[in-house]
């Protein structure tokens, strides 16, 4: 961490273009996202200030890193602030000669990058925060929301220098960061599946009001069921979707569908209620 | 039975604009279901409602993210409009979570719309780049914005203008077979959600994780949180072991998402999606 290179050769972008680059992108990034070229309007569009400083007075330049940073880009948005910063470090320091360099840059890191941000800011993320706001919320206590919103806008705000930190470390930043955002991740993953286990018997409460009539002996399938283990039927019904989802022409849509629907059958044969 | 204001309409439509390019940009979250679940319910002045329509559509789909561009099910827009239903009818959560699931499902179609639509902004650019106008780059790479909002807007404020009726007239004819059953589907259906998001994580190699995460809620009955918290001291653990373990580096992707499965499970087929 302490091979800074603070002495620049060349440095002609100010602050304030790397600045708005910055914000461009932030707040823009998968506004005109499509199936041809999916993130490339956002990334073109937060690169403008960069290119106008760079090449603004020749056309033919413009015209050619233009059309290089509208080419195909996808990644996961804040982790595109990462590389964002490490392509503007290379184009300032060595313009259109870059190009091939920045092609690499880009087209190399999207796909880790992507899969990290997926993990971290996507799933395990949501997991948890939307775990814990989801229980309170059933309760009607809005605080779990009000929490992650505001563990979000924390963590994006910091998100806010990324772009700055990539621009000052360069390419190098990538051989330093990839051993700890891959044992971050990790770590973060287990904390997911945690959550996961706690999450099947709080906000899976599926009642079972069917009574068992043995002669003169009536029996609470309920009561039963509970003396087992707490949440057998929770634990039961996630395992039968989890196997469900493995069978052929299976996809989340249609389980969706088949539980619906497998609800309103046992809710008529009075199981579960 | 109560009755939305035109106020009301316009500001739920104007959120569901607002939330789908705010969860594509910055991402604070008023796209994900609780949240807009909440803000819906604030709207039409019944908070708990919206909180508990959104909380049951969230753990639907929790942990699920629009990877790599990727439509999945919205069940924002479904937490919007089932609460304001559920409302309008004054029928309750479960009606509520009854209408959100379908019309989640259902704007998969407008997404991929939205996202299609999207195209032609992106030759735009490519025709301004020829001509080297880079102001109109910089224009349509924004643009995209609207087809984005209005795939969610225009769904919710139709609904909404028009539904209060139609909704008077469907709750008279609905059987109690069918609301009783869209109850109980209510507590089953987060049990998809669950074990969706289980096929995601690498749930063999972090087995036991889940089971103490279990034993936390079921027997022990630690909330939420408190299993949270326990989850960061194992998982804190857990990394100063890897970081500590010298030579076996592991490489850059972690051992996170399985997103080949995640695309088998359809979730977000692209283009050719094969949702009913």
């Amino acid at each position: 961490m302490k091979n800074e290179t603070t002495a620049r050769p060349v440095q002609k972008l100010t602050k304030k273009d790397l600045r708005s680059a910055n914000i461009r992108w932030i707040f823009t990034s998968s506004l005109s996202w499509n199936y041809e070229t999916m993130m490339a309007p956002g990334y073109v569009g937060s690169q403008m200030p960069i290119l106008r400083r760079l090449y603004g007075n020749d056309p033919e330049k413009m015209k050619r890193m233009m059309a290089l940073q509208a080419e195909f880009f996808n990644t996961s948005p804040h982790m595109g602030s990462i590389i964002q910063g490490i392509d503007i470090a290379l184009e300032e320091q060595q313009g259109t000669a870059a190009e091939d360099a920045i092609r690499g840059v880009k087209t190399g890191l999207m796909g880790p990058f992507a899969a990290v941000g997926d993990t971290l800011l996507g799933t395990v993320q949501s997991t948890i925060f939307g775990a814990i706001a989801s229980y309170m919320a059933l309760k009607g206590n809005p605080t779990g929301s009000i929490l992650w919103m505001g563990a979000l806008a924390a963590l994006y705000i910091w998100g806010f220098t990324w772009m700055p930190f990539a621009y000052k470390r360069g390419v190098e930043l990538v051989t330093t960061m990839s051993s700890r955002l891959a044992a971050l991740t990790d770590a973060a993953t287990l904390l997911g599946v945690t959550v996961i286990g706690a999450l099947i018997p709080t906000v899976i409460n599926i009642n079972v009001p069917f009574v068992f009539k043995v002669g003169k002996v009536t029996m609470k399938l309920q009561t039963t069921l509970n003396q087992i283990m707490p949440s057998l039927v929770p634990i039961l019904l996630v395992a039968f979707v989890y196997w469900l989802l493995d069978r052929k022409h299976m996809n989340s849509t249609r389980a969706t569908w088949f539980v619906l629907i497998l609800a309103i059958v046992l809710y008529n044969l009075k199981i579960v209620g | 039975m109560n009755q939305l204001s035109m106020a009301q309409i316009i500001l739920l439509s104007l959120f569901a604009f607002f939330q789908i390019n705010e969860i594509i940009t910055l991402g604070i979250g008023f796209g994900n279901p609780v949240n807009a679940g909440l803000i819906a319910g604030l709207i039409v002045g019944d908070m708990k409602l919206g909180l508990a329509v959104g909380a049951t559509l969230q753990l639907m789909i929790l942990g699920v993210g629009t990877f790599g561009g990727a439509s999945i099910p919205d069940y924002a827009t479904g937490a919007i409009i089932g609460t304001a239903i559920a409302h309008i009818s004054g029928k309750g959560i479960n009606y509520g979570i009854g209408v959100g699931i379908p019309v989640g499902l259902l704007m998969v179609q407008l997404d991929i719309l939205a996202r299609f639509a999207n195209t032609y902004f992106a030759h735009r650019i490519n025709r301004a780049i020829g001509k080297n106008d880079d102001k109109a780059v910089v224009r349509n790479s924004l643009y995209g914005a609207i087809p984005w909002g209005i795939s969610r807007a225009l769904p919710v404020f139709l609904v909404l203008i028009f539904g209060e009726s139609f909704v008077k007239n469907v709750l008279n004819y609905l059987p109690q077979w069918l609301m009783g059953g869209l109850k109980a589907a209510g507590t089953m259906l987060p049990a998809v959600g669950i074990a969706i998001l289980m096929h995601y994580l690498p749930i063999k190699k972090f087995a036991a994780y889940i089971i103490f995460g279990f034993i936390g809620a079921a027997y022990l009955k630690i909330p939420m949180l408190g299993v949270a918290l326990a989850g960061v001291g194992f998982a804190i653990l857990y990394y100063q072991k890897l970081m500590n373990s010298n030579g076996e580096q592991p490489h850059i992707k972690g051992d996170g998402l399985d997103t080949e499965k995640a695309k088998e499970l359809g979730i977000g087929e692209e283009i050719t999606g094969d949702e009913e």
